[in-house]
């Protein structure tokens, strides 16, 4: 019953059957999902609170773990392997996936630690390269002008949007092939999102992006794929543009033009 | 009378009460401390860093030995207390989490928190006074120590769970393994309320006297030796005040002081560091 588009491209991830089941729960929150991901795009996922976009995204770089008890069914297989496996190394997993969060979660650190923080972990040591990936990272996040002089001062003291571009600086840093989204600009005003939402079109060009969010406009300004998700299935997937002008199922046009969400 | 006239009565009755009672407790307050003030500024001198103890009527006497001592007793206790009540803490706000293990420790730290601090004292006595033969620094400084663990402990965990949690997850998402996110983050969010912890629990066990009778005891002359029993400003205090003689009394005052204005100084220098980890 859903409609999933076949991608021609080369694909970042492929979400084969994949179900979630939290602790506790006695049915899964995430039911039979299959979708690729394309690489070097940038796919939205859209749909009503609770209908489990969040909780697609955090299992690509396996947030869910923190929490003991959830369980796995199905794969995604990313780099030719299926990374649901209890022996998939979560360390190195997670310098391939970075994740964005709906807050900013600038550490509580310079501005320079902050995006220095996930070289660091890699063992990166050398001062002259830490500087240089540092101002690269800053300057590709866009927010390089701004913070510049005064890399030493506390990252607690910029602004929403600023720290938000600060943590995209800090994911891009160690160069990741994946970036998860989830609500980036929710927590931001309006010219602080137009400036997160033009970041996220150039970031495609080296890294596959996913993004959640709310805002139906925002999926149809930024993404090339949308996928609508409704309580726990994925309903349907496609060319943004044919989505949201020619959507295939008749839940996809019900949520988009506004009769439920 | 009407209603409202009523009400207004009864307001202002309470006022006047609750006014009053203010004014009461706080005058004892001011009362307390107008004294210590007045009688402390009166017999400070230099001779009291000078010189330690002497029998009465001497001239060369002074707090040397119970200062040292009282210095020795805290930082040691400190020294074993802070890096437990830390540890323990961490893991009750990082792993135990809402385990029942962790519930049961947090339960069983209240307790302790609300213990007599003379039990401790009589405890630390039965399990290693008794035993050693002899009070000792040793002792009392453990003592103290068990005094401190319960405060410094709840105050890290609760600080700790003060940090949000996706800023744990941002660590974790970034490849950080779970003792570098608490190292380099965690603490890093928490360090001014953890650092308060400490200062507050330093400041509380600085003012004990009980567990020290039966620990560290006292001695009124200097001594380093952590296996003997060892002067502190609380015990000396305690035989100075009582004592009969009125320049003993004195020096007793001055402890009373002395001690008075460090554990002020520790409580204000805790929440100023807590206000200024608020400002930013």
């Amino acid at each position: 019953m859903a409609s999933i588009i076949d991608i021609k491209e080369e694909c970042a991830l492929q979400v084969r059957d994949f179900e979630f089941t939290y602790k506790g729960a006695t049915s899964p929150s995430l039911k039979k999902v299959s979708m690729p991901i394309a690489k070097h795009s940038i796919t939205a996922l859209i749909g009503p609170s609770g209908c489990g976009k969040t909780t697609l995204l955090r299992a690509f770089n396996r947030m869910h773990d923190l929490y003991p008890g959830n369980t796995y069914a199905g794969e995604i297989e990313f780099e030719g392997r299926n990374i649901l496996t209890p022996k998939e190394d979560l360390i190195h997993l997670r310098t391939k996936i970075g994740m964005i969060f709906q807050k900013p979660t600038a550490f509580p650190m310079s501005i320079f630690d902050n995006v220095a923080y996930g070289m660091r972990l890699q063992g990166i040591k050398n001062k002259t390269e830490l500087n240089d990936r540092v101002e690269k990272a800053l300057k590709d996040a866009a927010i390089w002008k701004e913070v510049s002089d005064r890399l030493k001062h506390d990252a607690n003291g910029l602004s929403g949007g600023q720290q938000q571009r600060l943590c995209i600086a800090r994911a891009i840093a160690v160069e990741p092939d994946v970036l998860l989204f989830d609500e980036p600009t929710s927590a931001l005003d309006p010219i602080s999102t137009q400036g997160i939402e033009k970041l996220v079109i150039e970031l495609k060009e080296r890294v596959s992006i996913i993004i959640v969010t709310h805002n139906m406009q925002q999926a149809a300004r930024v993404s090339d794929y949308t996928g609508f998700m409704y309580l726990g299935e994925l309903i349907e997937l496609g060319q943004t543009e044919e989505l949201f002008v020619t959507p295939k199922e008749k839940l996809t046009q019900e949520y988009i033009t506004g009769k439920f969400g | 009378m009407t209603a409202v006239q009523k009400r207004i009565l009864i307001n202002r009755i309470a006022l006047v009460f609750s006014t009053l009672s203010a004014i009461i407790a706080l005058g004892f307050l001011f009362w307390i401390l107008g004294i210590l003030v007045m009688k402390g500024m009166s017999a400070l001198n230099w001779n009291i860093f000078i010189y330690e103890g002497a029998p009465p009527g001497y001239e060369d006497s002074g707090l040397k030995h119970a200062l040292t001592g009282q210095l020795i007793l805290v930082g040691l206790a400190t020294s074993v207390g802070v890096p437990l009540g830390i540890l323990a803490g961490t893991y009750l706000s990082e792993y135990g989490k809402n385990s029942k293990l962790a519930h049961a420790i947090r339960d069983i730290s209240d307790i302790m928190m609300s213990a007599p601090s003379i039990v401790i004292g009589a405890f630390v006595y039965a399990i290693i006074v008794m035993p050693m033969g002899h009070f000792s620094a040793w002792a009392g400084a453990i003592a103290l120590a068990i005094i401190m663990i319960p405060i410094i402990l709840r105050t890290t965990d609760d600080m700790l769970q003060l940090v949000p949690g996706t800023l744990r997850e941002a660590a974790f998402a970034l490849g950080a393994p779970k003792y570098k996110v608490i190292l380099s983050v965690v603490y890093r969010g928490a360090k001014a309320g953890i650092l308060t912890g400490v200062l507050l629990g330093i400041a509380r066990v600085a003012g004990e006297t009980a567990p020290l009778l039966f620990t560290s005891f006292n001695d009124n002359f200097f001594t380093t030796d952590l296996n003997a029993a060892m002067p502190s400003l609380t015990v000396t205090m305690f035989n100075y005040a009582t004592s009969p003689y009125e320049d003993w009394q004195q020096l007793g005052w001055a402890a009373a002081f002395i001690l008075s204005m460090f554990i002020l100084g520790l409580n204000v220098l805790g929440r100023l560091i807590l206000l200024a980890g608020k400002g930013k």
